[in-house]
């Protein structure tokens, strides 16, 4: 593996956990997959389709989310919002993230 | 829109069969046609098929999109797969031998021959070592796949995990300890000894040569097939016993009751094997029907081989009775110690 491959894989992985987090945080008003994303890139997260799309559904099965679909501009879009569950989770996840992002600017200061 | 709508069901037909397959269809096909829209109106000219190629070739094949929606991407996880290996080891290794083993006993049975007929039992046990290795990774791969498929280690805590505790480090290894391998080792070796003794017999028979034709005559007698349903009840035990403790991890009270019981039914059987008919066919009658068979040498080998039976149970016998006492004094041990 080269030096770059390996960058590029760390990076990969450091993005891969802060996605739920940064998609559940967006999703307080419904959104389609597009919409969103376009959301996420316009405050600065570029992510992936073949990552949105396979998570949204994947935290829908988990409860975290829900969705409906809804015919707009002749176009039928799915649109997701934060459910219940997953806006009792999401102070939780803040919490979290705040405690990694204080320890880290620690050891790397 | 031509080329979305073909697209989608290029992806469609390599998503896995599951629910909502139409749904992540849709919600592609949506997805596509806002992507296309917002091109044409940062391009300010309308969408053509250029711009299809375009957006269609940046989204990726059909393929690896398809793959994104893929949610059992292992045949055997990460999680069973050390498992997988251990366990293949050992049942290989125990084939390999098991076969080797045969084929031993074939080249000394079948001796003299010439160097051809050498190499050809030589050739054909190397090629039932292969095949039959073959087969038992197909047959354990498949146990592990569908353990991935239907109880996927990822969903459930393996037992080991909440089980586990450092503090297991500092204690020395207690001698009611066993070893998981020896007692996979012992039930493949069971299971080879019940599957040759029911099925395959005819392995353990005496070849001989006669002008030129070979002939085989069964060393194990009728009598001896009488008493195989007792020794299957025995091996079958010795099954149990072994599963008992690779679930347990090390010997307990009543692993150790239930493998002297196993013991005792063993004497038992061979008091029977002893004082019954002669268990094999080998007598000096039988040697002095083979032609060209001196009849002094036929009385010799064929009383040695009769006595020197008897003698080999009495032996093993005594051994499981020594066995016996030992285990004993090791469960009055252990009952102590607690």
């Amino acid at each position: 593996m080269t030096n770059t491959e390996s960058f590029e894989n760390v990076v990969l992985e450091l993005r891969r956990g802060v996605i739920v987090l940064a998609v559940l945080s967006q999703l307080s008003d419904e959104q389609y997959g597009y919409s969103l994303q376009k959301l996420l890139s316009d405050q600065g997260l570029e992510v992936d389709q073949g990552t949105l799309y396979p998570l949204l559904r994947r935290l829908e099965a988990q409860g975290l989310l829900e969705s409906v679909w809804k015919l707009e501009e002749a176009r039928p879009r799915r649109y997701y919002v934060i459910s219940a569950e997953g806006k009792k989770l999401l102070p939780k996840l803040k919490k979290e993230w705040a405690a990694i992002v204080s320890v880290m600017n620690k050891m790397l200061a | 829109m031509k080329l979305i709508n073909r697209y989608v069901t290029e992806v469609g037909k390599r998503l896995p069969l599951v629910k909502g397959r139409k749904d992540i269809e849709n919600e592609l096909r949506s997805t596509l046609e806002d992507m296309l829209e917002d091109r044409a109106q940062k391009s300010d000219k309308p969408a053509d098929e250029a711009m299809e190629v375009d957006l269609l070739k940046e989204y990726g094949s059909p393929q690896k999109v398809a793959e994104t929606y893929n949610p059992t991407p292992y045949l055997i996880g990460p999680r069973m797969f050390p498992k997988f290996i251990i366990i293949l080891k050992i049942v290989i290794a125990a084939v390999t031998l098991g076969m080797t083993i045969v084929m031993a006993i074939q080249v000394v049975t079948l001796s003299p021959m010439t160097g051809m007929e050498l190499l050809k039992v030589i050739g054909e046990g190397l090629l039932n070592i292969v095949s039959t290795s073959i087969a038992a990774f197909g047959n354990i791969a498949l146990v592990f796949a569908l353990i991935e498929r239907f109880a996927p280690a990822s969903e459930f805590k393996l037992d080991e995990d909440e089980k586990w505790d450092p503090t297991s480090l500092m204690k020395e290894p207690e001698p009611e300890d066993i070893k998981a391998w020896e007692q996979i080792l012992a039930i493949v070796f069971t299971f080879i000894v019940i599957s040759i003794f029911n099925f395959n017999p005819q392995i353990i028979g005496l070849n001989y040569m006669t002008g030129n034709e070979w002939k085989v005559i069964p060393i194990l007698s009728e009598a001896f097939f009488r008493w195989l349903p007792l020794m299957n009840i025995a091996w079958v035990a010795e099954i149990l016993l072994n599963g008992m403790l690779l679930r347990a991890g090390k010997w307990q009270i009543s692993s150790r009751l239930f493998s002297i019981a196993i013991k005792v039914f063993q004497i038992v059987i061979g008091y029977f094997l002893l004082t019954g008919p002669a268990i094999i066919t080998v007598t000096a009658e039988s040697l002095k029907a083979i032609e060209g068979f001196d009849a002094e040498a036929a009385q010799i080998l064929g009383t040695m081989a009769q006595q020197g039976t008897q003698g080999i149970i009495a032996l093993v016998m005594f051994r499981i009775a020594i066995d016996i006492i030992k285990s004993v004094v090791k469960m009055f041990r252990q009952k102590t110690s607690m």
